[in-house]
C-alpha cells in the first residue's frame, strides 16, 4: 500500500499541498511510519486563501511547517472513530474541532472524501484549508 | 449624517444583539465603522499619518532589540543611527519579500525631513531636538511593547518559549557575549541572572513590536496612496485591504536576534516557527487596543476599591474604549502619538479638522477621534480575518454554518457593551 | 460739563431710536459703544477735574425750572457719586461692549440701554430731591421692557414683578420726600436747603423708615428681595449686568445720600438696627445661595447677602465703614459684572445653567479654560480673598464695624465664610471634574465675549492691590458725612429738647 506521500504526489487534486509539504521539509516525516491521520486541503482549498499567503509561508518554511502540522494528528483516525469525539491535538499542538455526526467537518473546513487510508495513516480530504484559533 | 440601516442579507432572522445593526452589516461585509466618505477621509488621513512615525517606531524598536539590547545606559536609544534608517522594509521597495507598498524600503522622506529639522524646522544638533522634545515619541511605542510584555496570555506561542530552557541558554550565550571583558555585569549577572533573562525578554517584545510594525507601515501608506489615486473608495473596501494584507504576511517568522561585535545571536530563532498573525498581530490588538492599562491622566482610578479590575483580561483601557478628552490633556502615551501624528497630517485632513470644533486648538483630540475610528476598522478586519479563518464564507449556503457566523460576531461585538466602548460613538459622524 | 453725562446718552437714545431700518444692528450696536465710550472717556476728563481735598459737591451746574414746584435743574458730585458716576460709565459701556451683535429689535434695546445710562447719570448727580426722583423713575420703564422683551424663559413675570416692586418703592420714596418738604415746611426741593432740617426725631425716624424701605426695595434687602432672583435670572447678561451693577448702587446711594445724609440724628438711632438688618441680609443671601442649582441665581442670591456689607458699613456711622461700604458698591459692581457675564457665556456655550448638569469646564482643550479661570477669580474676588478689590472693600466694612456692632459685624464676617462656600460648590461642578464627551462640542470663545471679563479682571486686580484709586474718592466726603451725625449724648439731647 502507499503511503500518504505516495497518495498526495499522485492525486492532482493536490499539487499546492505537496509543494508546500516539499518546501517544509516534511516529506520525510510523512514518509515515516506514523500512523497519522491527515486532513489534506486541496488545490481549490489553498486558492481560497487571500494573495500572497501562500508565497510568505513558503518563503518561510518553519513556518509552513507550523500551518502544514496542524492538519496533521498523530494516530490513525478514521471517520466512524471520529463520530463520538469533539476535537483532536494536532502535531502542532493546537486542538482541532471535528464533527462527524452530521455530515463531517473539521473546524470550518467540510471532508469532501474521507478515509483514504494509507500505509502509515489515513487522509480525509478537506476543502479549505483550516488554521489555529 | 444617517446611515441606512443595512439590511440584514442573510437568510437568518434579524439579530437580537444590542448591536443588531452592526452586526447585520458585518454579516454583509462591512465594517463597525460605518460607510460613509466623512469616515474613509479620516481613516485614510490618519494612517498616513500614523504610518510615518510608525516607521520610525519599527525601525528603533529593531535597533533596542537587535543593537542596543542590555546596554545599562542607554541615553542614545532613540538616536537612530544611518544603518536603520536605510534598513530594507520586508514589504516596500523593488526587493521586498512581498510588495505591499509601491515605495521605496528605507525611511520615508517625511521622516528624514523631520528627523532633520523637526517640529521648529531647524537644523540643530540632535541633541538639541531631542532634549526639546522636537522628535518622534518612541515612548508611546514602548508603552505599547510594555503592554503587550505585561499582558503576555493574550494566545500564541510566544510568551511560553520565553520561559523555555533553550530561551534561558540562548540568553545565556548573548548576555556572556554582550558583556564580555565588563567584568562588573557579569558579576551581576551571576548574581541575579533572573534580572538579566527578563530584560532580555523584554528586548524580545521590542524585537516582536518591531517586526509587526515593519508589515503595518507599508500598509497604511499602500492605502494611502490607493485613496489618492482613486482606487479605494469605500470603508468595506480599506477593511478588506487590510484582512488581505493580514493574510498576506500572517506566515512572516517572528524572531528576535541580537547583533553583538558583528556577530548574529539567535535569541528567539526563525526557526520557532513563530507567526506574524499569532505571535504578533493578534497579541498586539487584544494588548493594545482592548486591555492597555489605566493611564494616569486627568482622570484617578483607585485600585483598592476596585476601579482597577482584579483580572487583566478585564482591563479595557485599550484605544476602542478611551476617553481622548482627558487624554488630550494628559502627557500619557496616547498623546505623544497623536502629537507624532500631528506632524505628519495629509493636508486634506488638517483643513477638515480646522474647519471642525476648535480647529487648530483641538485638533489632537478630533485627530485621537478619527484614530479611534480607524482602530475600529484596523479591529474590524481583524474580526473579519479571524471570521474568514475560522469559520465560514458571508455567503455559506449552509445555516447552520451562517449561525455560526452570527455567534462568531455577537460574541466579539459583545466586548463593546461596556459603557465606555466607544462603539456607539463612531456611529455618529458628529463624534469628533 | 456734568450734563453731558445725562444728555449725549438720552441724545443717542433717541437718534438710535428714530434710525432707519436699513441700518444695520452691528452699525446701531457701533453707535452705542461710540456714545457710552464718549461717556466713559468724558467721566474720566471729570476724574481729573475732581478736587480731592474738597468734601463739598463740585462742579455743580444750576438753572431754575420750575420754581413754583421748588423744582431746580441742579447737577454736582461728590466723592461718593462721583465713584458710582464712573461705575455707571463703565459698565454701560461693557454691557454694550458684550451685548449680542444680533439682538433682536436692536434699536430699541441699545436706546433703552442709552436712556437707562443717562437716567442713572442723572440721579447720581442731581441736587435736587425731586430732579433725583424723576431720574429715578426713568429707569423704570425702560429697565421693564429690557427684561420683558429681551429676557430668557419667565421673562413677563419676572419683569412684572420688578415693576412692581420698583413702582412701590418710588412711591415710598415719593411719600418720604413730599413729607419731609412740607414737615420742614421748605421752599424747594433743593438737597443742600433740606441739609440743616430740625423736625422732631419721632417724624425723622418716620421719613427715613419710608426711605430705608422704598431703597431698600431697590438694593435689594431682606425681606424685600424676592423681586431680585426672578428678575436677574430672566434678564440678558448686558441687562443683568446693568441691573446688578448699577441699578442696585442707584438704591444704595439712596440711603446714604437721602437717609445718612438727611437724617442723621434718627440715622444714628436706626443704626444698630440697620446692621441686623445688614447681618440678616448678609446670611440670609449666602444661604439661599447655597441652596441654589442654577448658576445665574446663585450670583443673584450673592448679591443680596453682598448688599449687605454696604449697609453695615452704613450703620457703622466710621469714616473707615463708610469708606469701606462706598467702596463696596463700585466693587460689587465690578465683580457682580464679570460673574455675570462669565455665566453669560457658559450659557451661551454650554446651553445649560444647571450645576448638575455643567461639569470639567477647566478642561484646557474642549472646555472653556479661559472663562473658568477668570470664574475662579471672580469668585475669589467676591468671596474677599486678599489682593483683589472684593477684599478691600469688606475688610473696611468690618475694620470700620466691628468696634461699634462686633456681634453683627461677625454675623457678616461668617457670611463671607459662606461665601466661599458656595462659590465652592459652584466652582466645583462647573470648572473641575471630568468634561462630558458627549456635550463638549462648545463653540470657541470669541475676543469679543473675553475682552469685557479682562478688562473688569484688569480692575478687579488693580484696585485690589492700589486700594487708594478707589477710597481717595469718597474720604473727605465720608469724614464730612460722619461728622454731620450728632454723638450719643447729642442724640438724647435732641431727644430730650424734641419732648
Amino acid at each position: 500500500m502507499p503511503n500518504i506521500v505516495d497518495i498526495a504526489v499522485s492525486n492532482d487534486a493536490f499539487k499546492t499541498l505537496v509543494a508546500a509539504v516539499q518546501a517544509a521539509g516534511l516529506v520525510e516525516t510523512l514518509q515515516g511510519p506514523g500512523p497519522f491521520t491527515v486532513f489534506a486541503p486541496t488545490d481549490e482549498a489553498f486558492a481560497k486563501l487571500p494573495p500572497g499567503t501562500v508565497q510568505t509561508l513558503v518563503q518561510n518554511p518553519p513556518q509552513l511547517a507550523r500551518i502544514l502540522t496542524y492538519h496533521v494528528v498523530s494516530g490513525k483516525f478514521m471517520q466512524t472513530d471520529m463520530a463520538t469525539v469533539n476535537a483532536l491535538t494536532s502535531v502542532e499542538g493546537a486542538p482541532i474541532r471535528v464533527d462527524a455526526s452530521d455530515g463531517f467537518e473539521v473546524n470550518n473546513a467540510t471532508v469532501i472524501s474521507a478515509d483514504i487510508e494509507a500505509d502509515n495513516g489515513v487522509i480525509h480530504v478537506i476543502d479549505t484549508v483550516i488554521l489555529m484559533g | 449624517m444617517l446611515q441606512t440601516p443595512v439590511q440584514p442579507t442573510t437568510q437568518l432572522p434579524p439579530s437580537r444583539h444590542e448591536f443588531a445593526e452592526i452586526i447585520h452589516r458585518l454579516e454583509a461585509g462591512g465594517a463597525m465603522l460605518p460607510d460613509t466618505p466623512e469616515n474613509l477621509k479620516q481613516i485614510i488621513g490618519i494612517y498616513k499619518a500614523y504610518a510615518v512615525p510608525m516607521d520610525f517606531y519599527w525601525r528603533d524598536l529593531l535597533y533596542i532589540a537587535e543593537r542596543v539590547f542590555l546596554d545599562p545606559t542607554p541615553f542614545f536609544k532613540y538616536f537612530l543611527p544611518p544603518e536603520y534608517l536605510d534598513l530594507p522594509n520586508h514589504y516596500a521597495g523593488d526587493d521586498a519579500d512581498l510588495r505591499i507598498w509601491r515605495g521605496e524600503a528605507d525611511a520615508h522622506p517625511e521622516l528624514r525631513a523631520f528627523l532633520e529639522t523637526g517640529e521648529l524646522k531647524r537644523k540643530l544638533p540632535r541633541l538639541l531636538h531631542h532634549l526639546w522634545h522636537d522628535r518622534i515619541n518612541m515612548e508611546f511605542a514602548e508603552a505599547c511593547m510594555q503592554s503587550m510584555f505585561w499582558h503576555q496570555e493574550m494566545g500564541g506561542r510566544f510568551n511560553d518559549f520565553l520561559d523555555s530552557e533553550a530561551y534561558r541558554q540562548n540568553c545565556d550565550r548573548a548576555i556572556k557575549a554582550y558583556f564580555q571583558g565588563n567584568p562588573v555585569m557579569l558579576g551581576l549577572y551571576k548574581l541575579f541572572p533572573e534580572m538579566f533573562i527578563e530584560q532580555v525578554r523584554q528586548r524580545s517584545y521590542y524585537a516582536n513590536l518591531g517586526l509587526f510594525w515593519e508589515v503595518m507601515a507599508p500598509v497604511f501608506f499602500e492605502m494611502c496612496d490607493r485613496y489618492t489615486e482613486g482606487s479605494l473608495t469605500s470603508v468595506p473596501e480599506a477593511m478588506n485591504f487590510l484582512v488581505d494584507g493580514i493574510f498576506a504576511v500572517a506566515g512572516r517568522p517572528i524572531y528576535h536576534h541580537v547583533y553583538i561585535r558583528g556577530e548574529c545571536y539567535e535569541i528567539i530563532p526563525k526557526s520557532q516557527g513563530f507567526t506574524w498573525l499569532y505571535e504578533a498581530a493578534l497579541p498586539y490588538v487584544e494588548a493594545v487596543f482592548y486591555r492597555v492599562s489605566p493611564f494616569r491622566g486627568t482622570r484617578s482610578y483607585n485600585a483598592q476599591v476596585g476601579q482597577v479590575p482584579k483580572d487583566q483580561r478585564d482591563f479595557h483601557y485599550g484605544i476602542l474604549y478611551a476617553d481622548i478628552f482627558p487624554v488630550g490633556s494628559a502627557g500619557v502615551p496616547p498623546t505623544l502619538l497623536m502629537q507624532d501624528m500631528l506632524h505628519f497630517l495629509p493636508e486634506f485632513l488638517r483643513e477638515d479638522y480646522l474647519q471642525h470644533c476648535r480647529g487648530e486648538d483641538d485638533m489632537l483630540i478630533q485627530l485621537g477621534v478619527s484614530f479611534q475610528r480607524s482602530m475600529y476598522c484596523v479591529t474590524s478586519a481583524v474580526i473579519q480575518a479571524l471570521r474568514t479563518a475560522l469559520y465560514y464564507p458571508l455567503d455559506d449556503s449552509n445555516p447552520k454554518h451562517l449561525e455560526a457566523n452570527r455567534r462568531f460576531f455577537e460574541a466579539q461585538l459583545d466586548r463593546f457593551k461596556r459603557p465606555e466602548a466607544r462603539l456607539g460613538d463612531i456611529q455618529r459622524q458628529d463624534y469628533r | 460739563m456734568l450734563s453731558l453725562l445725562i444728555w449725549l446718552p438720552i441724545f443717542g437714545a433717541v437718534v438710535i431710536g428714530l434710525l432707519p431700518n436699513q441700518v444695520s444692528a452691528l452699525r446701531i450696536r457701533q453707535g452705542a459703544l461710540a456714545i457710552t465710550g464718549i461717556v466713559l472717556l468724558w467721566t474720566l476728563g471729570l476724574v481729573t477735574q475732581f478736587d480731592l481735598n474738597n468734601p463739598g459737591v463740585q462742579l455743580q451746574e444750576y438753572f431754575p425750572w420750575i420754581e413754583v414746584l421748588g423744582l431746580d435743574y441742579s447737577l454736582g458730585v461728590d466723592g461718593l457719586s462721583l465713584v458710582l458716576v464712573g461705575l455707571n460709565s463703565l459698565l454701560t459701556w461693557i454691557a454694550i461692549y458684550c451685548s449680542d451683535v444680533n439682538t433682536n429689535r436692536p434699536r430699541l434695546f441699545y436706546a433703552l440701554v442709552l436712556l437707562v445710562s443717562g437716567g442713572v447719570a442723572g440721579a447720581f448727580l442731581s441736587q435736587n430731591l425731586l430732579l433725583f426722583f424723576l431720574f429715578y423713575e426713568v429707569e423704570l420703564v425702560p429697565f421693564y421692557l429690557l427684561v420683558a422683551i429681551w429676557g430668557g424663559v419667565k421673562r413677563g413675570y419676572a419683569a412684572t414683578k420688578f415693576l412692581l416692586y420698583t413702582a412701590v418703592s418710588g412711591a415710598l420714596i415719593l411719600a418720604a420726600f413730599l413729607g419731609l418738604i412740607w414737615l420742614a415746611d421748605a421752599s424747594s426741593f433743593a438737597y443742600d436747603s433740606l441739609l440743616g432740617q430740625t423736625l422732631p426725631i419721632g417724624l425723622q425716624v418716620l421719613l427715613l423708615s419710608g426711605i430705608l424701605i422704598g431703597f431698600g426695595i431697590k438694593i435689594p434687602l431682606v425681606p424685600f428681595h424676592t423681586w431680585l432672583p426672578d428678575t436677574y435670572v430672566a434678564a440678558s447678561t448686558p441687562v443683568a449686568m446693568l441691573l446688578g451693577g448699577v441699578l442696585a448702587k442707584l438704591g444704595a446711594y439712596g440711603i446714604f445720600r437721602f437717609g445718612l445724609g438727611l437724617f442723621p440724628e434718627a440715622w444714628a438711632k436706626l443704626a444698630p438696627w440697620l446692621a441686623v438688618w445688614a447681618a440678616v441680609s448678609v446670611l440670609y443671601g449666602a444661604t439661599a445661595a447655597i441652596a441654589q442649582k442654577d448658576i445665574k441665581r446663585m450670583v443673584a442670591y450673592s448679591s443680596i447677602g453682598h448688599m449687605g456689607y454696604i449697609l453695615l458699613g452704613g450703620a457703622a456711622l466710621t469714616t473707615v465703614g463708610i469708606v469701606g461700604a462706598i467702596s463696596q458698591m463700585a466693587a460689587h459692581g465690578l465683580i457682580l459684572a464679570l460673574l455675570f457675564h462669565l455665566v453669560g457665556v457658559v450659557e451661551a456655550k454650554v446651553g445649560t445653567r444647571e450645576l448638575d448638569v455643567l461639569n470639567g469646564l477647566m478642561n484646557p482643550v474642549r472646555g472653556l479654560p479661559l472663562i473658568s479661570a477668570l470664574l475662579v477669580l471672580g469668585a475669589m474676588a467676591s468671596a474677599g480673598i486678599p489682593g483683589l478689590v472684593g477684599f478691600i472693600a469688606e475688610f473696611l466694612v468690618f475694620q470700620g464695624s466691628f468696634a461699634v456692632y462686633p456681634l453683627q459685624t461677625l454675623l457678616c464676617v461668617i457670611g463671607t465664610g459662606l461665601t466661599a462656600v458656595y462659590f465652592v460648590i459652584l466652582l466645583n461642578r462647573t470648572c473641575f471634574g471630568r468634561l462630558d464627551n458627549a456635550i463638549a462640542y462648545f463653540p470657541q470663545v470669541t475676543w469679543r465675549e473675553k475682552a469685557p471679563a479682562l478688562i473688569l479682571t484688569a480692575l478687579i486686580l488693580i484696585l485690589g492691590v492700589q486700594p487708594d484709586w478707589l477710597t481717595r474718592w469718597s474720604e473727605p466726603i465720608t469724614t464730612a458725612m460722619v461728622a454731620a451725625v450728632p454723638t450719643e449724648q447729642a442724640v438724647q439731647q435732641i431727644v430730650q429738647v424734641s419732648k
